[in-house]
């Protein structure tokens, strides 16, 4: 098999099964916001600090995300712009390509804001004061919560319109009637990820 | 209605030189297409400023849009010239040739590129001899109705100028061919070399460089389901790849 497929394959595979699973996880133990800072964060920490997560982390998520990421940005800038074909594939299309690149850029800021900064100054751990005082603060707290609004929203777009892709990569979905079937599943994805990280997000509005 | 139609036309002299618009006015004829115009601007070759200038030139053959010869990109999209109705398009009309191949002169284009892609997936029932073969299988009804859908195909080149995949700097084969692979997979004596097929669509320029725009499918003149040929080779290849890891 040649690699230049192999890996565009490996690339789409990698966005569902271990980037795109952890992304609705991550998503689902943020639902804890509600129960406050200290479910929150034992839930978190019997996360991150249960003896496999370490290595878990490394192999179903930092490589395959890594993967994703350094060859998704090699593709988005093989192509030519036609912005008078306005149809909604080809938007979804470009769509698929920014929120790529602004995901990328958000998961850098993301990394760095909730685990390498807090790890650095010695308070990992206490998840939920660190996320509620950056949204909290009166100068840089708007910004923040704009980020992560945004980069939420990227998120799961990318995931849940990567999924319609993937269906039709693979040779899912093959005939235009179930092509529809998996893009209205997607949609449907899209709609219940937003709504559950945002309800989320909420918590600490 | 006004009795004049003003055409805006991308022209090259030759395959090296700069590209350059040009207008031209022409009387309004009712239910005119774009060749039609193309034909009264080259007898009389004059642009909008009165000057004359060498007659634009063209290709095309069948006139009824089932040769695909006088593909081109008439406001921004691409069609068939001979069955653009004047009537339907908003004036000025801008005509350019094709973005995605070598201009040759003015809308005429070199597509040997597509020829070629039919050629590397070997888009064609292999016969190893001049010998009398027998009557071949007979077609099932179901496989009748999609194959003869396929095999509209005129190569015309519609589905590759609006694929954003399709540059004139990568290889990608495009969905025509892939659909034209799909064909002849589905065929009885065609399917000997299935796997031939499926060999070059997992290679640079194959199968994995379509990026799912579906613009192909919605810019086809023959209506040919593109994107399902596309996820039907994509299911055949990921068949082959497990096949592939599991084979001793």
């Amino acid at each position: 098999m040649h690699s230049h497929f192999l890996l565009r394959r490996i690339h789409s595979l990698t966005g569902v099964v271990p980037v795109g699973l952890f992304l609705v996880y991550h998503l689902y133990l943020q639902l804890y916001l509600h129960y406050g800072a200290e479910i929150y964060n034992n839930e978190v920490n019997s996360f991150y600090d249960s003896p496999l997560a370490t290595w878990a982390l490394v192999i179903v998520v930092y490589i395959p995300l890594l993967f994703h990421s350094l060859l998704g940005v090699l593709l988005v800038f093989e192509n030519k712009i036609q912005p008078s074909y306005t149809y909604f594939s080809h938007l979804l299309y470009w769509l698929q390509r920014i929120s790529g690149i602004g995901v990328l850029l958000f998961i850098i800021a993301h990394v760095w804001n909730a685990k390498l900064g807090p790890w650095i100054a010695g308070t990992w751990g206490t998840h939920f004061e660190h996320l509620s005082s950056g949204f909290a603060d009166p100068e840089t707290g708007m910004l923040t919560k704009t980020v992560y609004l945004l980069g939420v929203l990227g998120a799961v777009f990318h995931f849940a319109n990567g999924l319609n892709t993937f269906c039709m990569t693979w040779g899912i979905a093959l005939t235009p009637t179930s092509q529809k079937r998996v893009r209205s599943f997607s949609i449907l994805v899209f709609i219940i990820l937003t709504a559950s990280a945002f309800y989320a997000l909420a918590a600490i509005w | 209605m006004s009795d004049t139609v003003t055409f805006k036309i991308k022209r090259q002299n030759t395959a090296e030189s700069s590209p350059y618009w040009e207008n031209f006015v022409i009387p309004y004829i009712p239910n005119s297409n774009v060749i039609s115009c193309l034909m009264d601007i080259q007898t009389k070759p004059e642009n909008s400023k009165g000057e004359k200038v060498t007659p634009v030139v063209w290709e095309s053959n069948c006139l009824e849009e089932v040769c695909g010869s006088c593909t081109m990109v008439i406001n921004g999209k691409v069609h068939q010239a001979c069955s653009a109705l004047i009537d339907k398009l908003e004036k000025p009309i801008t005509l350019e040739p094709m973005s995605k191949f070598p201009v040759i002169r003015d809308l005429i284009v070199d597509r040997s590129r597509m020829f070629e892609a039919l050629k590397k997936v070997q888009a064609w029932v292999t016969a190893d001899g001049y010998h009398d073969l027998g009557p071949g299988d007979r077609e099932s009804q179901s496989i009748q109705e999609v194959a003869y859908k396929l095999s509209e195909c005129m190569t015309c080149g519609c589905c590759v100028e609006a694929c954003p995949q399709y540059t004139q700097k990568n290889n990608f084969l495009g969905a025509a061919a892939i659909s034209q692979a799909r064909l002849f997979n589905m065929h009885h004596t065609g399917k000997n070399i299935t796997d031939e097929r499926l060999d070059t669509l997992m290679q640079e320029g194959g199968i994995s460089d379509c990026g799912n725009a579906q613009n192909c499918v919605e810019v086809c003149p023959k209506s040919i389901p593109l994107t399902e040929s596309i996820a039907e080779i994509g299911r055949q290849v990921s068949g082959k790849i497990l096949r592939n890891i599991f084979k001793a």
